[in-house]
């Protein structure tokens, strides 16, 4: 009777472990997890300063009172694309054959203790120009807020980082990384970061606030991406809280958020952007991570 | 003392000029003149609204060569040019008004326009972009003051849907209405490059 109950409670230790481990995995059939279709464009030069001016962006004046990004331009993304990659608008240096937008997939759970998030779309066709990141074929970042108090990143994602004096921009500093206004730690104004290399097989996490960090984050737990059939699949594991310059996730709640790819080795604003979405944690939004 | 003769001959002349428009007439009837008065008012009226209407034309303003090197080049790629409709809306549709008072306004406004063609005051492409704000500036005062009158000749929010514009447009016009905007307030630029040193405030 005994050596029953000790082997029964075994079984129950090793159920509990094998549940444990279960319950912390990305799920095992994403084909059940709702998929958002998202729009990325090859955005040219358009950092916030040139957005919020009128006589160069002429929807200054909503954006202004409110309006989001998607609220104008969700039904032309592609177009929007293309005359900046042909080099028809905001784009100084057009690179021929540069994809003019990409559509991707994102799909998103949680289990209460991680929250996972699934990036797929179609490989472009390479440009064939130079290599910028001689290393990345392909990087994917995404970028989580909380409350609005990054300026721009409830209305356009991961917009409000990107300015017009920072590295690779025309006019920019080399030296100088993406910043967001009156970026604070302290006083929650940043935007948490985190960031998948395809080449290096690495994953970064860290924030932008005054200026941008790359490590040091803790919610991160890695990322995995591989290219199948001409489709690339990349799939996040972060902790839904972490550490400073970690966005703290808690169910019932919406979180600002964007993500970029880089696509074709590029390097700096030669990128594809999202405009900006929210992800809610079993809350509605327009990325719902579910409990699983 | 010749002076003098001559100088009390010209008064003569139309202080007599004066009395003879001033006598009844013995020889012609009234009715005589009032067919002439009548007749000649048309040929004045009609020869003054002709030579008016001339130069109200999109030919007369590019026969300036500041207008055809400068401005027309640049309307000539916008949809006010060409579009898939086959509408055009030229110079005078914009910058001259219909109605005939604002439209005499306008002109004698205009006026000035011959002492800048005389000196040469935008005659090459570069003292016409050295000017081209404060042209600019003073063509978009004159819509915003009129609430864009010209615009509204072919456009207006009553026939405005906004339904079937694209969402860019259609939020931007909602809000305008909203706001009691006028069409100025956002189309600057829609037939023109916008100059290079245009403000913020010109555009807010």
């Amino acid at each position: 009777m005994m050596k029953k109950m000790m082997m029964t409670g075994v079984a129950s230790a090793v159920f509990a472990l094998a549940t444990g481990t279960a319950m912390a995995a990305a799920p095992a059939d994403w084909s059940k997890i709702e998929a958002t279709d998202v729009d990325l464009l090859y955005p040219g030069v358009s950092p916030v300063e040139w957005i919020m001016r009128g006589p160069s962006h002429g929807g200054a004046r909503v954006l202004k009172r409110g309006e989001t990004c998607m609220g104008c331009h969700s039904e032309e993304i592609g177009d929007m694309g293309q005359l900046i990659a042909s080099g028809g608008k905001i784009e100084p240096t057009p690179i021929p054959g540069k994809a003019a937008f990409i559509n991707a997939k994102v799909q998103a759970a949680h289990d209460g203790e991680n929250l996972y998030l699934r990036f797929t779309w179609k490989q472009p066709e390479a440009s064939g120009a130079p290599k910028m990141d001689e290393a990345n074929p392909v990087k994917l970042a995404y970028m989580l807020e909380e409350g609005g108090k990054v300026e721009l990143a409830e209305q356009g994602g991961c917009w409000g980082s990107c300015h017009g004096d920072v590295r690779t921009m025309p006019d920019g500093d080399q030296s100088k990384t993406k910043y967001v206004k009156d970026g604070s730690l302290a006083e929650g104004v940043f935007y948490d970061l985190n960031q998948w290399r395809s080449g290096e097989n690495k994953v970064y996490d860290g924030y932008v606030a005054d200026k941008r960090v790359m490590e040091g984050g803790e919610a991160l737990v890695g990322a995995e991406g591989k290219l199948e059939d001409g489709t690339w699949t990349v799939v996040f594991t972060r902790k839904l809280a972490g550490g400073e310059g970690d966005v703290t996730l808690k169910p019932g709640n919406t979180y600002n958020f964007g993500f970029a790819i880089h696509d074709d080795n590029a390097e700096g604003r030669f990128h594809h952007v999202s405009l900006g979405y929210s992800l809610g944690i079993d809350a509605d939004a327009d990325i719902n991570a579910k409990k699983q | 003392m010749a002076d003098k003769d001559s100088s009390n001959t010209g008064a003569r002349g139309l202080s007599g000029l004066i009395a003879a428009l001033r006598r009844p007439s013995v020889h012609y009837s009234l009715a005589s003149l009032l067919l002439i008065g009548f007749v000649s008012g048309i040929i004045f009226w009609g020869g003054f609204n002709t030579a008016l209407e001339v130069t109200n034309t999109e030919q007369f303003c590019i026969s300036c060569h500041e207008m055809r090197d400068n401005v027309y080049p640049e309307y000539q790629e916008t949809v006010h040019y060409s579009n898939r409709t086959g509408v055009r809306a030229t110079c005078p549709d914009c910058h001259v008004p219909k109605e005939w008072g604002y439209k005499m306004v306008r002109k004698i406004q205009a006026s000035r326009e011959l002492w800048g063609k005389m000196v040469g005051s935008i005659d090459t492409p570069e003292k016409f972009e050295a000017k081209r704000l404060t042209l600019a500036r003073s063509e978009w005062k004159r819509m915003k003051n009129s609430d864009s009158r010209e615009c509204r000749n072919c456009h207006s929010f009553d026939s405005m849907d906004t339904g079937k514009q694209k969402k860019r447009a259609s939020v931007q016009h909602e809000m305008a209405i909203e706001d009691n905007m006028t069409c100025i307030d956002c189309h600057k630029g829609i037939a023109h490059h916008l100059p290079e040193d245009m403000t913020d405030e010109d555009w807010d």
